[in-house]
């Protein structure tokens, strides 16, 4: 035992001691926690959007309803809106960044207060025609008469036009015209429910998180970046080491000591599980400092933590007594980690990757472990933890025979 | 510490290392005193580093049988490394952790040993004891080597190669702290190929050539046996007299009957009998003609050449 606290508490000092080590393991993942956390926590994001009303009266003044639209654009969070003077012109040939100083624009055509009106009349005439045609046996023979009669002058002052079209121009290289689209189509949706008289649709979705609650972006990339830097650590770092002990006669000069393999293997595990806890602590504390956050770790995440560490650097040891110098453990460990790390939904959510590459990531350890941390730091929740800290001890029991059997303690 | 008794402290028996088709060792049998420094001298690719590897545990033989400290190789291991030290050939330790820091670690692996600021203290490694590894020149780390294996307080020392790169300074004063080792109670177990640090350090020597034991004595032993002729040079020069060459060569000739001129105009004079040599090289100086002469004794350089057949160069090449 004292041999392995001794060799344990070597190799931490010796990585502490390693710039490029504490650089890769340590500043680099905060510095991905503040960015990420920076980008995504600065608050929602605005779509400027410039709007053309031509739908103007003889003085000039907006009509009733297409202010009423514009008001509608305003009211809607994600936009910010300007107002573009209708004399301004959008031919094809202009470029309508440089005419209007907004890369998109909305364009609301002449006669869009009449129209909207006309359709309106006509869908509400429509739902009245179709009320008599059902119920119109219950309905008394001259109140019937009298109904017919007031249609019958509505459809002369013509009630049967079609769809007011709003158009949006917008420039080639408008990365938020996809999504100033979806949210047109939305704030156009409400519109257009309100213009039939429906002020209070049937179907509406809100949004509850579940568990605690006021949680920012640094908390949802907390674990994540937590998973990444034991992955990349134990997987990368680890071997790169070993093979650097290896080829300088470090390792050589060890084995010629009364310690075993197995106490060379398990130190660098303790070395790695302590680091992990210890830049845990740190990023959290970073990201309490920075960002409030105040996902704190209990004992289960800890104890995933910890497993995870064990699991990915037994991993590393595997990988270290396979290779011969530094470079290849560099690689090799990348060809593993980092299609685990991108694959896992650790920089982005699974259900945007492809069905075929979400299936795939379900067979990664690192997508439940990373679940999980999540599920346990987030949540608050222990659900479908216990399989996951089951799988990481497997693979740790696996991982570290992998160790026993490539790592050389004779005939180097 | 020794163990108090005179059995052979290291002990092989047909000794044997085969990579593949390659015989790096073949049928090595040594027996290594108590308290000796006892050197394997041989070219690059001798076999010596991977005898020794063997007897550290480092490589596993292929055939043969080895005991060290009396105890067998394959059945304790572990006891046996806790109770030797190593210097290896291309000896490194953890970089960025200082020279007490590393003599720590070492001293922490084996179940006893020295105090380290004592043995540091011994190697004249106090100065830098707070020194990163990779801060010291190449004569400190092989002390800081040194110290690392002697820190257990081991009962054999194995020194592979301990002075190669070092400046002739630190050559001499990592001598003189091999030197005072069996005095200790420690067994040294040198691997070199400097004929020079055999001379200075060794008591008994193994010459090998191509994995074999050529031969296994003492340094005079072996000097006496396979180098034992003393020769006197006379250094002719475009001065030289005719009156004076005969003189000389007489005086040469009346001594010893082996005596020849070589290429690069010397007088030389072959003598089996030392006392004989030493005695004709005072007549040549009587002569009064004023010629440089040398006394050549016999070195383990004669020995390997005898042995052999070819020279050892300063690099451990064969030539």
């Amino acid at each position: 035992m004292r041999r392995l606290t001794t060799l344990a508490r070597v190799l931490l000092v010796d990585w502490l001691r390693n710039r490029e080590a504490v650089f890769f393991a340590l500043i680099f993942p905060l510095l991905l926690l503040v960015i990420f956390s920076s980008v995504f926590a600065g608050g929602p994001t605005e779509f400027g959007l410039g709007v053309q009303n031509n739908d103007v009266d003889a003085d000039g003044e907006p009509t009733a309803l297409s202010e009423a639209f514009v008001t509608t654009l305003e009211d809607a969070p994600p936009l910010g809106v300007g107002q573009i003077d209708p004399d301004t012109s959008l031919s094809k040939e202009d470029s309508i960044e440089e005419v209007t100083g907004y890369n998109r624009v909305l364009v609301i055509p002449d006669g869009f207060d009449q129209r909207v009106r006309a359709a309106s009349a006509r869908v509400r005439m429509e739902i009245i025609e179709d009320s008599i045609d059902q119920f119109g046996g219950e309905i008394p023979q001259q109140q019937r008469q009298e109904i017919e009669n007031a249609l019958g002058g509505f459809e002369e002052t013509g009630t049967d036009s079609g769809s007011v079209g709003i158009v949006l121009l917008t420039v080639p290289d408008d990365e938020g015209a996809g999504a100033v689209e979806s949210i047109l189509e939305s704030v156009v949706a409400r519109f257009n429910d309100r213009s039939v008289g429906i002020e209070e649709p049937p179907v509406v979705v809100s949004a509850k998180q579940r568990g605690a609650a006021n949680f920012g972006a640094a908390d949802y990339f907390l674990p994540a970046f937590i998973v990444a830097m034991i992955l990349i650590n134990g997987v990368m770092t680890v071997p790169s080491a070993v093979a650097e002990f290896k080829r300088d006669g470090t390792l050589k000069r060890l084995a010629a000591s009364p310690l075993r393999k197995s106490e060379w293997i398990l130190a660098n595990v303790v070395q790695q599980s302590i680091l992990a806890v210890a830049i845990t602590g740190v990023m959290i504390l970073v990201a309490w400092v920075l960002f409030g956050v105040t996902a704190v770790p209990g004992p289960f995440a800890l104890g995933l933590i910890l497993l995870g560490a064990v699991a990915f650097t037994s991993l590393g040891m595997t990988v270290g007594g396979i290779v011969q110098d530094p470079g290849s453990a560099i690689s090799l460990g990348g060809a593993i980690a980092l299609p685990l790390m991108f694959v896992s939904g650790i920089f982005w959510e699974l259900d945007l990757m492809p069905p075929t590459l979400q299936t795939v990531a379900e067979l990664s350890p690192v997508t439940h472990f990373h679940r999980s941390l999540r599920q346990l730091l987030i949540v608050d929740s222990t659900s479908g933890v216990a399989p996951t800290a089951a799988l990481l001890a497997i693979l740790s029991v696996l991982f570290t025979f992998g160790a026993v059997l490539t790592t050389s303690w004779q005939d180097f | 510490m020794a163990s108090g008794s005179r059995d052979p402290v290291v002990q092989t028996r047909n000794l044997r290392k085969e990579y593949g088709s390659v015989v790096a060792v073949d049928d090595v049998s040594l027996d290594i005193a108590p308290e000796e420094i006892f050197g394997l001298l041989g070219p690059n690719g001798a076999g010596k580093t991977t005898i020794v590897e063997m007897l550290q545990g480092l490589r596993t033989p292929t055939g043969g049988d080895a005991t060290v400290l009396g105890l067998d190789l394959q059945e304790n291991l572990y006891e046996i490394k806790d109770r030797i030290g190593v210097v290896p050939q291309s000896f490194h330790t953890f970089d960025r952790m200082t020279v007490r820091e590393n003599v720590s670690l070492i001293r922490n692996l084996h179940s006893g040993g020295l105090a380290v600021d004592e043995v540091l203290g011994e190697l004249a490694l106090t100065e830098y004891a707070d020194t990163p590894f990779h801060a010291l020149s190449g004569g400190y780390q092989r002390r800081t080597g040194i110290a690392m294996a002697l820190v257990s307080d081991p009962e054999i020392l194995f020194l592979d190669e301990p002075t190669t790169g070092l400046d002739p300074a630190a050559r001499r004063s990592t001598w003189e702290q091999i030197a005072g080792l069996p005095g200790m109670g420690t067994t040294v177990v040198l691997t070199t190929h400097d004929m020079e640090e055999v001379e200075y350090l060794a008591d008994r020597v193994a010459l090998l050539v191509d994995g074999q034991v050529e031969a296994i004595d003492t340094v005079a032993g072996l000097i006496d046996t396979y180098a034992g002729e003393v020769k006197i040079v006379v250094h002719l020069t475009e001065a030289s007299t005719n009156t004076d060459v005969d003189t000389l060569e007489s005086t040469l000739q009346a001594a010893t009957e082996r005596t020849y001129r070589s290429e690069s105009d010397e007088l030389v004079g072959v003598f089996a009998d030392r006392q004989r040599a030493q005695d004709t090289y005072s007549d040549l100086h009587e002569t009064g003609t004023g010629h440089s002469i040398d006394l050549v004794s016999p070195g383990m350089e004669d020995v390997f050449l005898e042995l052999s057949g070819k020279t050892l160069t300063p690099g451990g090449e064969l030539r």
